[in-house]
């Protein structure tokens, strides 16, 4: 009896130790740093050293100053052209794997996918060394003889940028919209089919609504992991392409300004919260009730 | 080892989820050694009284008691029952052997002997070759028999089954009823089983207790439950009995006239005195089974009425007429179960027939 | 699908070809080059060498980062799955607060690595803690925990419930309920969380710039080198790491598949 006794005990002082784990874990390594980020963004910089003394002054700085709105518009543009580029190219390609048999549908995507595991910085070096003056991009534009000489169109600039986030953020977009190609019943096609619809009619009327639910996840997801990357345009853009992940990774640098560089987080995080938000509310299957 | 000693028995026993009652002070004696089958629809609390006993949920209030002690408040690893789940309910990562011998390695016993008993628990359920396999490589009745040895190898007073078989296909179920009660008869250990299927119950059981919306509504032998329920929801649970409404009349010795829209019936009330002393004018059904119903051809004899055939229907060994009797305004379906015969019915649908049934083949249950 | 008219088959699978060319060219052109000595963005694909790796056994600047990666993920792995798993056993079938915690053990996750990476670069200041690998395992450790969560939760969901009571039903305390048939369920699940967040470590480079000290991970020693422009070494450690990246993949989706489905299915 005792035994058991003094083993309920352990199991008690165990629970109590989860209990505290469990709650001061999140709300001390994720809720405490950013209530004092958020807190932060209300101070200012006085010659190098930071002012705790609560302001507005960042956000009234973020909203007139003529530098960052501007900056923080074209990279929401610059985000989105992004994942629109991406699900004009996952959405075929998911589709084409829904057609193939078993085994082969998930070998292809498993391969589509396993980029996605590979060193982040060595893919922007190796996209930038193709998209560059001597890249194989040029050379291949060159030998087609669609361009005369080899360009600088995409390499430090904007649409370096571009080219290189839809590279790398691709496979994100194919996941959510095969899972949601491939949960359509085959029964609704067939149904359709079986009405007298043609297949582009059953395209358009039965599989693409039913499909919108997983572009809308893969758009939110591109554009959340676009707007966040302030390293790809740090790499690729060179001088002109300068977005808002940079101006606000500069504050931490050679900016050093802190308490702004808050500001413009919180800025950042209401954008990232709101195409969150869009992409769950569009995201939910309407079909998972059939 | 008598079956006349109480096991366990439970007192008031209430149970609520919330503010959601789902059993309503709950009085049971199980005997030692008996088969007693808890049978009632969904929702009507049986699952719950096995639970309850079993130890997987506290009472709200009442007690339980085994052999005359309290044992509510004992925790589930100490109560001398042990239960074979709905789902089985196998470990996925242990073999067969590895499931049976849990419950005795749990409690440090010498590997030699959890080995040998294992083997001797195997045997019984025959699944000896089948000792190193895991759950998954095994069909729906190995699993079944897993379980049962499983639950019986530690010797429990009293084994809790909760619809074991409601997973398993028509022909397996019967084997399986067979199969349970040999072992039963076996081990001789106290079998408390929870059904929905009244076949299933009056196959297996020695006692019956039929639940209804929390509350036991009858507790007997399946002879009892079949010939006499002793309310309308048993009597429509159970079989496919004939109810016809009406109001109690005379006693004369053992049975008592009922008025109805079929006119006057007679029924027994042999060994049922609260229906003898019921008062004249209650509230009550005739109820007599399909098969007590035959074809009159005198017209002097009780129980006497006339009908139209509506409905024929082949059932194999029997065919099932179903009939409507009465005046138009409290017309009465009916079922008539009878032999088939090779040459087909003589019967047809629209055909008015005569019926009749003998006071003793039917009775009555109060509304 | 439907059976398609030729010529949309055909568009479809030429798209993917394209899609399959562009996400796999930024792994081919290092790899071709770590064989292939390489000079004036083009190949010599007469002379066939191994030279980058041999020159990559001698690179101990980055051999140092590699094992203070490797170093920085272990710690990761056992700090989040073991917290991971605590913390799915603790919120599994409670209710009180529990979305809440969940919301905001999956925000790191969800945010912009820059935003978590800052956050918890201020964070660190404020408490006093110096930048180190100490700050790198932790900012790794809270951005991974939410996959490790979630794979281990979704085991636990897919679990029956049946199970524990079975244990406790033929006798087994909690603690032998623990250790005999909870953990043993969920020990795949933890495998394949634990493998994803050595994978998602070992990658990590937004939140470990933020955050390290003056020892570097890889992918941080990577990105500074990537200024001046990378050795032909390097090379070979691309070819190395994917072949090592499609075994943990391999090893992943083997882990993540029940063992019980894999045993019906065979």
């Amino acid at each position: 009896m005792r035994s058991a006794a003094s083993m309920q005990a352990g199991e008690r002082r165990l629970s109590l130790l989860v209990t505290v784990l469990a709650y001061a874990m999140p709300v001390i390594f994720v809720l405490v740093p950013l209530a004092i980020f958020l807190v932060y963004s209300f101070f200012s910089v006085d010659q190098g050293t930071i002012v705790y003394a609560p302001t507005l002054g960042n956000y009234i700085r973020f909203f007139t100053d003529p530098i960052f709105l501007p900056v923080f518009w074209n990279t929401i543009i610059l985000c989105l052209s992004v994942a629109v580029i991406c699900i004009l190219l996952a959405y075929p390609t998911a589709y084409f794997l829904t057609t193939l048999k078993g085994r082969w549908r998930y070998a292809l995507l498993m391969l589509l996918l396993v980029p996605l595991l590979m060193s982040y910085v060595i893919k922007i070096y190796a996209i930038r060394s193709i998209l560059g003056l001597n890249g194989f991009l040029n050379k291949a534009l060159v030998a087609l003889g669609i361009l005369d000489q080899p360009s600088t169109l995409f390499v430090f600039n904007m649409n370096a940028i571009l080219l290189t986030l839809t590279l790398l953020l691709i496979p994100f977009a194919i996941l959510p919209i095969f899972l949601s190609l491939e949960r359509i019943p085959q029964t609704l096609l067939r149904a359709s089919d079986d009405l007298g619809a043609s297949g582009l009619q059953t395209f358009l009327r039965i599989t693409l609504p039913l499909s919108l639910p997983g572009v809308a996840s893969a758009a939110s997801f591109v554009f959340v992991l676009a707007i966040g990357d302030f390293l790809t345009p740090q790499m690729v853009g060179g001088i002109s392409g300068f977005t808002f992940g940079r101006i606000l990774y500069s504050q931490f640098g050679t900016a050093y300004n802190w308490p702004f560089g808050a500001a413009l987080s919180v800025a950042l995080a209401i954008v990232v919260i709101l195409a969150i938000l869009i992409g769950e509310r569009f995201g939910r299957n309407r079909g998972s009730s059939v | 080892m008598s079956q006349n000693t109480d096991l366990l028995t439970l007192r008031s026993v209430s149970k609520s989820y919330g503010k959601v009652p789902v059993l309503h002070g709950i009085d049971l004696s199980i005997r030692d050694g008996e088969f007693l089958t808890v049978l009632g629809p969904s929702g009507s609390g049986k699952t719950t009284v096995l639970r309850l006993i079993g130890g997987l949920e506290p009472l709200s209030s009442g007690e339980i008691r085994l052999d005359g002690h309290d044992i509510s408040r004992m925790p589930i690893n100490r109560r001398p029952f042990n239960t074979v789940f709905q789902d089985y309910a196998l470990f996925p990562h242990m073999t067969v052997s590895g499931n049976v011998g849990y419950g005795l390695s749990v409690r440090h016993i010498k590997r030699k002997e959890i080995a040998s008993r294992v083997a001797k628990a195997l045997d019984l359920v025959q699944l000896g070759r089948f000792a190193d396999r895991f759950p998954a490589q095994l069909s729906g009745g190995q699993r079944q028999r897993v379980a049962l040895a499983r639950a019986l190898i530690c010797q429990p007073r009293l084994i809790l089954l909760d619809e074991p078989l409601a997973a398993l296909d028509l022909e397996l179920r019967r084997q399986m009823q067979e199969f349970l009660k040999s072992i039963q008869r076996e081990i001789k250990t106290t079998f408390l089983f929870v059904t929905h299927d009244q076949e299933e119950a009056i196959g297996m059981a020695d006692r019956i207790c039929v639940m209804q919306a929390g509350h036991i509504r009858q507790l007997g032998t399946p002879h009892e439950l079949y010939y006499r329920p002793n309310c309308e929801f048993v009597a429509r649970f159970f079989g496919e009995n004939n109810l016809v409404a009406g109001k109690l009349g005379t006693v004369q010795g053992e049975q008592r006239s009922i008025e109805t829209a079929l006119g006057r019936l007679v029924c027994s009330v042999s060994d049922q005195p609260h229906l003898k002393a019921a008062p004249d004018g209650a509230g009550a059904f005739a109820a007599f089974r399909p098969e007590a119903l035959r074809l009159a051809d005198t017209r002097d004899s009780d129980n006497h009425f006339g009908g139209t055939i509506a409905d024929l229907a082949f059932a194999g060994s029997s065919t099932v007429a179903t009939i409507t009797a009465g005046p138009d305004s409290a017309a009465q379906r009916l079922r008539l179960r009878m032999p088939s015969r090779i040459d087909g019915s003589a019967l047809k649908s629209g055909e008015p027939v005569s019926l009749s049934f003998a006071p003793h083949e039917g009775h009555l249950v109060l509304a | 699908m439907s059976t398609l008219p030729r010529f949309s088959t055909i568009f479809l699978a030429a798209i993917t070809t394209l899609v399959a060319a562009l996400l796999y060219s930024p792994l081919f052109v290092p790899i071709v080059s770590s064989f292939f000595p390489l000079s004036q963005g083009n190949v010599d694909w007469s002379s066939p060498t191994l030279s980058t790796y041999v020159s990559l056994a001698q690179n101990h600047d980055i051999l140092a980062a590699l094992r203070t990666t490797l170093i920085v993920g272990l710690c990761t792995v056992v700090l989040s799955v073991v917290s991971g798993t605590l913390l799915a056993l603790y919120y599994h079938g409670r209710r009180a607060g529990r979305s809440f915690l969940q919301f905001i053990i999956f925000l790191p996750f969800l945010m912009p690595p820059i935003i978590s990476g800052l956050a918890l670069l201020i964070f660190f200041r404020e408490i006093g803690l110096e930048r180190s690998l100490l700050t790198v395992v932790i900012g790794h450790t809270v951005f991974v925990l939410a996959i490790v969560y979630r794979t281990v939760l979704t085991r636990l969901q897919s679990m029956s419930r049946t199970l524990v009571e079975a244990s406790y039903d033929l006798g087994a305390t909690g603690w032998q309920t623990f250790w005999r048939i909870i953990l043993p369920n969920l020990s795949s699940a933890m495998v394949g969380g634990a493998i994803l967040a050595f994978a998602l470590s070992f990658d990590e480079t937004m939140i470990t710039i933020l955050v390290t000290g003056t020892q570097s991970t890889l992918p941080v020693r990577l990105w500074a080198m990537m200024r001046l422009g990378f050795s032909p070494d390097i090379n070979a450690l691309v070819a190395l790491i994917l072949m090592f990246t499609v075994l943990l993949c391999v090893l992943a989706a083997r882990f993540l598949i029940p063992r019980q489905m894999a045993a019906e299915r065979s």
